[in-house]
């Protein structure tokens, strides 16, 4: 196992134990995303309502903390004209107040016979007005009678707010501020469908208050109070849905009401109404069915949001696996490299450590036999010395460091050159050139010869022994020259086009077993590029295949 | 290189800095130097004019000092309170000096001090009454006079507290509608004024054991303020009187008869004013009176040169003698001009040496404050209306922003000198426009009862009218106008943001009335013909309540739509905190920018010096964001 480590590795069972984890945990949060969905808006259902709540009491509000203290701006000075007026004004702003009724109020130390007293103060009302939504002004009626007394259902309220008022005045501390709470207890009665006011009296009032309680006051003085009761119908409150998605009606019913409703699929909630409207509550409900569709449209985005972090998580996958792919092929290249070359340099080696040796060991060396050894030992070494030079100039021109020697080449005279040296090499090759060029080309002319070597080198190597066969065209348009190199040979398959100019990448086939590092290609390349042209490829398996390179004249 | 460059950088921002500090000092001076009171003040000479006494700091309480004048003007303290400070003090005769403490429970006590024994005797033992001194405070027959709601809460008695056997004794026993004494030269009680608010009795007696009779009556339109009795015939008073004309005159009036003597003097224009009245001599030395600024029209050459003389030394400045020896050669005197809160100096006529004694506000000392001018414009129906405007030294801007300050009361009048609110606003860039409407007193009965029942009305037209006229003669940037107040001069301002949003930027009320409701239930409801007054002068809430609903501002928050400032007393009678609370919180929920400075502690006007300089500390703040 231990070369395993330093190979490149595969493991498929981590690769699918990924893609389980995915899918696993996808379905997973979808199904919690769901879950999560229902129930938030379930919970909702049941936490929203404060917001339909406070919506629709804002006009009561509104009432109960700016008009109903503005009594209080008049100290006491009001008169049923002055209440008419006002009580005009919020019949016409709240609806849901009924009627007021106003009681003029005195506070004095005279003797009194009807109304409310505590030791020297008595508390009674010079007179009682009722003002209803529906009549004008005109129809205030005086309700009491000559003989002072108030009729029960009357007399219940104003009794009430002065014993309270009274027993203020008993224990108010006169030389501290009014407080708040205070305020509330003692000059507001809020009963459900009912809200009593008195006005609230300044500090010093309240000291000439305590005085007349307590006789300590010799004059006989008559102070002025005003008590308003409004009578609140909770039925009337204005009500409108906010939350038309999560309620499917909305609807102000008695406190005690329960629906009769048995659909189990209803669902239901409810929130009390606060202070004088308290008899009433507002009732919510929704049936199942219309939740659904809630739940639908708010688990479409949450879904959305899922798929696109998966897609992410996906691509970044994919975007690894490429890396790791890239790193392994570049790691097999490499590795076959030096394989390859390690064989091309053992067959030269072999052989010259054969010579050697026969010679060595030969007695007489005949004048043949020194001929085909000396040849033998020469080719070899011709053959070292090749692929270091080609190693070499690799290098070289990948790391720039080359220096290209530019020079006017009249290309027909450099073909014949090639031609000719060609035709020495390879006996068996028939090479074609025609070139139907009028221009000299500017460029180095012995890397040209090398690319044109490599490629005639490829053009043989890779045919048959009976068709080795390679047109070379050269032609010019207006911009540029066109080389076109056309064998007759193995071709190469689609799949693997894309990769014969890469480095260490051989085509594997019968034909390079020996002598190939696949550098060529890679080098005629990275020479064309360096010249400023470009080279490329058309082949079909078993017919042949052309090779264009293309330099511009300028 | 580089370090050069940092270091030449670092150079110029410290020299900035300092050139910053330097033209600073004049700009915005801090608010409690406007605000603080004086170290030293209460300035008395004794009767020979050896000694001059005064209040000082010693241990954080004020206590009597007394600089020896003939022996190298030597400082001494005199006494030695550490818990309760000395409140007011006066020379009993040329040893003694009589003092009270500031009130612990509301309990008062009267001492006496001499001055080379350093002895303190109690005059009158601790007790929960209020203490009203009865002129002439000095000693007469090892007695003076004072008067105490000992009795009754609500009225004074008047008693003589005699200092050599500590002792007080009733001289004269209120009925209950007495509102004001008046002792004669030899200290004898024989002159008061009844009022049942709507009409005003003189009574006199010609001496302590005869009782008093009513001598003359007039309606409160009218005025008759006694100033003192006359030394050259028993029966004579000196007075100040409207009645028969429309300008109080200063008068010589027979208590005897009823009947007005001789008119002393009078003016055309304004009323005469207080002042000028001797005590000891029982003679006038000048009479007093405000046409723009304080003169005076001298009756007596004696005064006249002294004067004369001390103003020759003070050029430039306006004069107040505050005390005397009974041998007129030593003096105290108060200087001041608009400018300058002045300083008090000794003067001694024999060697025409003057000397200061103390800065009124040392801290104003050398800086640059503004220019109170004068102006007058008329009102929508022709009346001539007086004030002041003050431009700022250093204006914001091209044209200075300006807050419109009108004066409380409404029955007081804005006056030429020192006035640290004034001086406050203009030293923060801003103009202050000051007005004497309608119903301001000064310009005669018939201008002051033009106010009567327009509190809403003409007098707020008439500060309109005038803001209207600034913004005309272009002096001013119209679109930067505040109105701030004090009392009424608050109820003016809160009146402007209800009514008037499109003329002002902002308003500040101080202590303004929000409810005139509240203000007219001030008045027990026995105190029939008090209630009758002031129905008269704001309205009648029982018989025209819409009046008085249209002219509060408590009704109309909603019409308010600028930034408002408000600053209450909790203590305050006239608004009550509930009433403030409410509209605070109407503004507030209809999203104007409002600033609320509640003090529980507090009356109408913040006593505490602490409140008062976080109060206009804030009020400089609220005018410089709302008028930048």
């Amino acid at each position: 196992m231990t070369h395993r480590r330093n190979t490149y590795r595969v493991n498929y069972l981590l690769v699918s134990a990924f893609i389980v984890v995915v899918i696993a945990s996808f379905v997973l949060a979808a199904f919690l995303a769901r879950d999560l969905t229902v129930t938030y808006v379930e919970n909702e259902f049941a936490s929203r309502k404060v917001e339909v709540l406070e919506y629709n009491i804002g006009p009561f509000n509104d009432f109960f903390h700016n008009r109903i203290p503005e009594i209080s701006f008049y100290q006491g000075y009001l008169d049923s004209t002055g209440v008419s007026v006002y009580a005009d004004s919020i019949f016409h702003a709240y609806p849901f107040v009924e009627r007021v009724v106003f009681y003029d109020v005195s506070l004095s130390n005279e003797r009194v016979d009807y109304g409310f007293s505590a030791n020297d103060l008595v508390v009674y009302p010079k007179g009682v007005y009722q003002f209803s939504a529906g009549a004008n002004g005109a129809d205030l009626l005086p309700l009491v009678p000559k003989s002072g007394h108030l009729p029960l259902s009357l007399s219940d309220d104003f009794n009430n707010m002065a014993a309270k008022f009274a027993a203020f005045i008993e224990r108010v501390d006169t030389t501290r501020a009014l407080q708040d709470d205070d305020i509330f207890k003692v000059f507001y009665a809020v009963t459900p469908g009912k809200i009593c006011y008195m006005n609230i009296p300044r500090r010093d009032d309240l000291k000439a208050y305590k005085e007349l309680m307590y006789g300590r006051n010799s004059h006989e003085v008559v102070y002025e109070q005003d008590i308003l009761t409004y009578f609140i119908d909770p039925q009337k409150l204005s009500l409108i849905n906010i939350i038309p998605e999560l309620y499917q009606r909305v609807q102000i019913q008695p406190l005690v009401y329960e629906s009769i409703d048995t659909d189990p699929d209803l669902l239901t909630t409810e929130t009390p109404l606060p202070g004088a409207l308290a008899d009433y509550k507002i009732y919510f409900s929704s049936s199942r069915t219309f939740l659904q569709s809630e739940i639908n449209r708010r688990f479409l985005p949450v879904m959305a949001g899922v798929i696109a972090i998966y897609l992410l998580l996906a691509v970044i996958a994919y975007l690894i696996y490429r890396n790791l792919y890239v790193n392994e092929r570049m790691f097999k290249l490499q590795y076959d490299f030096i394989n390859n070359l390690t064989h091309e340099f053992k067959t030269p080696v072999s052989v010259i450590k054969i010579a050697g040796n026969n010679i060595r060991s030969a007695k007489q060396l005949s004048d043949p036999e020194r001929v085909h050894y000396g040849r033998i030992l020469d080719e070899e070494a011709d053959k070292l010395n090749n692929l270091m030079n080609t190693l070499l100039s690799f290098t070289q021109i990948e790391n720039k460091s080359i220096k290209i020697k530019r020079e006017e080449v009249d290309l027909h005279e450099f073909c014949d050159k090639v031609l000719k040296a060609s035709q020495f090499k390879y006996g068996d090759l028939t090479l074609r050139c025609k070139v139907d060029v009028k221009r000299t080309l500017y460029i180095d002319p012995v890397l040209l010869g090398s690319i044109f070597q490599n490629l005639i080198d490829n053009a043989y190597k890779y045919s048959k022994p009976a068709n080795k066969v390679l047109d070379i065209t050269l032609t010019q348009n207006k911009k540029q020259i066109v080389m076109r190199f056309a064998d007759k040979g193995i071709g190469i398959a689609k799949k693997e086009l894309m990769h014969i100019f890469k480095k260490f990448y051989r085509v594997q086939n019968q034909y390079n077993q020996q002598g190939s590092v696949g550098l060529g290609l890679a080098f005629c390349k990275e020479l064309v590029n360096f010249m400023g042209g470009a080279i490329s490829v058309e082949s079909e398996l078993g017919k042949g295949t052309i090779f264009t390179i293309v330099f511009p004249l300028d | 290189m580089v370090r050069s460059v940092v270091f030449l950088l670092v150079a110029v921002s410290i020299a900035g800095h300092f050139i910053g500090c330097d033209g600073g000092k004049d700009r915005v001076i801090p608010v409690a130097d406007f605000f603080s009171e004086p170290e030293q003040s209460d300035f008395r000479i004794s009767p020979n004019g050896k000694y001059i006494a005064y209040l000082g700091s010693y241990e954080g309480q004020k206590n009597i000092y007394i600089i020896h004048v003939d022996e190298g003007r030597r400082h001494q303290r005199i006494t030695s309170e550490t818990e309760l400070g000395v409140q007011s003090c006066f020379w009993a005769n040329d040893d003694e000096l009589i003092f009270t403490k500031d009130k612990r429970n509301d309990s008062l006590q009267v001492f006496a001090v001499n001055r080379s024994t350093l002895g303190v005797r109690h005059l009158m033992l601790p007790s929960t009454v209020k203490l009203r001194w009865i002129s002439p405070s000095k000693v007469i027959n090892h007695g003076f006079l004072i008067s105490l709601n000992e009795r009754d809460s609500s009225v004074f008695d008047v008693y003589r507290l005699r200092t050599d056997a500590c002792q007080k004794e009733l001289v004269a026993r209120n009925p209950g509608n007495i509102i004001k004494w008046y002792a004669d030269l030899d200290g004898e009680l024989r002159l008061a004024i009844a009022s049942d608010s709507l009409k005003e009795t003189m009574l006199y007696r010609h001496s302590e054991k005869e009782p008093f009779r009513a001598v003359v009556s007039n309606n409160f339109r009218n005025s008759i303020m006694p100033l003192g009795f006359s030394g050259e015939n028993r029966s004579y008073i000196f007075a100040l009187s409207n009645i028969n004309r429309d300008k109080l005159a200063l008068v010589e009036f027979d208590m005897e008869t009823g009947k007005e003597v001789r008119t002393i003097y009078s003016h055309p224009d304004v009323d005469i004013d207080h002042g000028g009245y001797s005590i000891d001599r029982g003679e006038m030395s000048y009479a007093s009176y405000f046409t723009w600024k304080q003169q005076r029209h001298f009756l007596n050459k004696h005064t006249e040169q002294v004067y004369h003389k001390i103003r020759q030394k003070l050029k430039g400045y306006e004069l107040n003698i505050l005390d005397r020896d009974t041998a007129r050669t030593r003096f105290i005197v108060r200087s001041y001009t608009d400018k300058d809160p002045g300083a008090i100096y000794y003067y001694d006529m024999a060697t025409d040496e003057l000397t200061k004694l103390a800065d009124n506000n040392p801290a104003l000392n050398n800086r640059l404050l503004a220019e109170m001018k004068p102006v007058t414009y008329p009102s929508r129906d022709g009346r001539q209306i007086h004030g002041y405007l003050t431009m700022p030294p250093k204006p914001k801007g091209k044209k200075p922003p300006v807050i419109v300050y009108p004066h409380s009361g409404p029955s007081d009048r804005n006056r030429w000198g020192f006035d640290p609110e004034v001086q406050f606003f203009a030293n923060r860039g801003f103009a202050v426009f000051q007005v004497n409407y309608r119903g301001s007193t000064g310009y005669g009965k018939e201008f002051w009862a033009a106010g009567a029942k327009e509190w809403g009305g003409k007098i707020q037209e008439d500060i309109t009218d005038g803001v209207r006229w600034l913004i005309k003669k272009g002096r001013i940037d119209s679109a930067r106008i505040g109105i701030y107040g004090a009392g009424f001069g608050g109820y003016s301002a809160l009146h402007g943001a209800c009514f008037h949003s499109d003329l002002y930027a902002c308003a500040a009320s101080y202590s303004g009335f929000i409810n005139l409701f509240t203000i007219l239930k001030e008045v027990p409801p026995h105190l029939k013909p008090y209630l009758q007054m002031y129905y008269e002068t704001v309205g009648n809430p029982e018989t025209e309540p819409e009046l008085i609903k249209s002219m509060s501002p408590v009704f109309h928050s909603d019409q308010i739509t600028i930034p408002v400032f408000i600053a209450q007393g909790g203590r305050d009678s006239w608004s009550t905190v509930n009433e403030t609370n409410q509209f605070v919180q109407k503004l507030k929920k209809r999203k104007i920018p409002i600033t609320y400075i509640l003090r529980e502690e507090e009356r109408r006007y913040f006593r505490n010096e602490e409140n008062r300089i976080l109060l206009y500390t804030e009020l400089g703040k609220f005018f410089d964001k709302h008028l930048k």
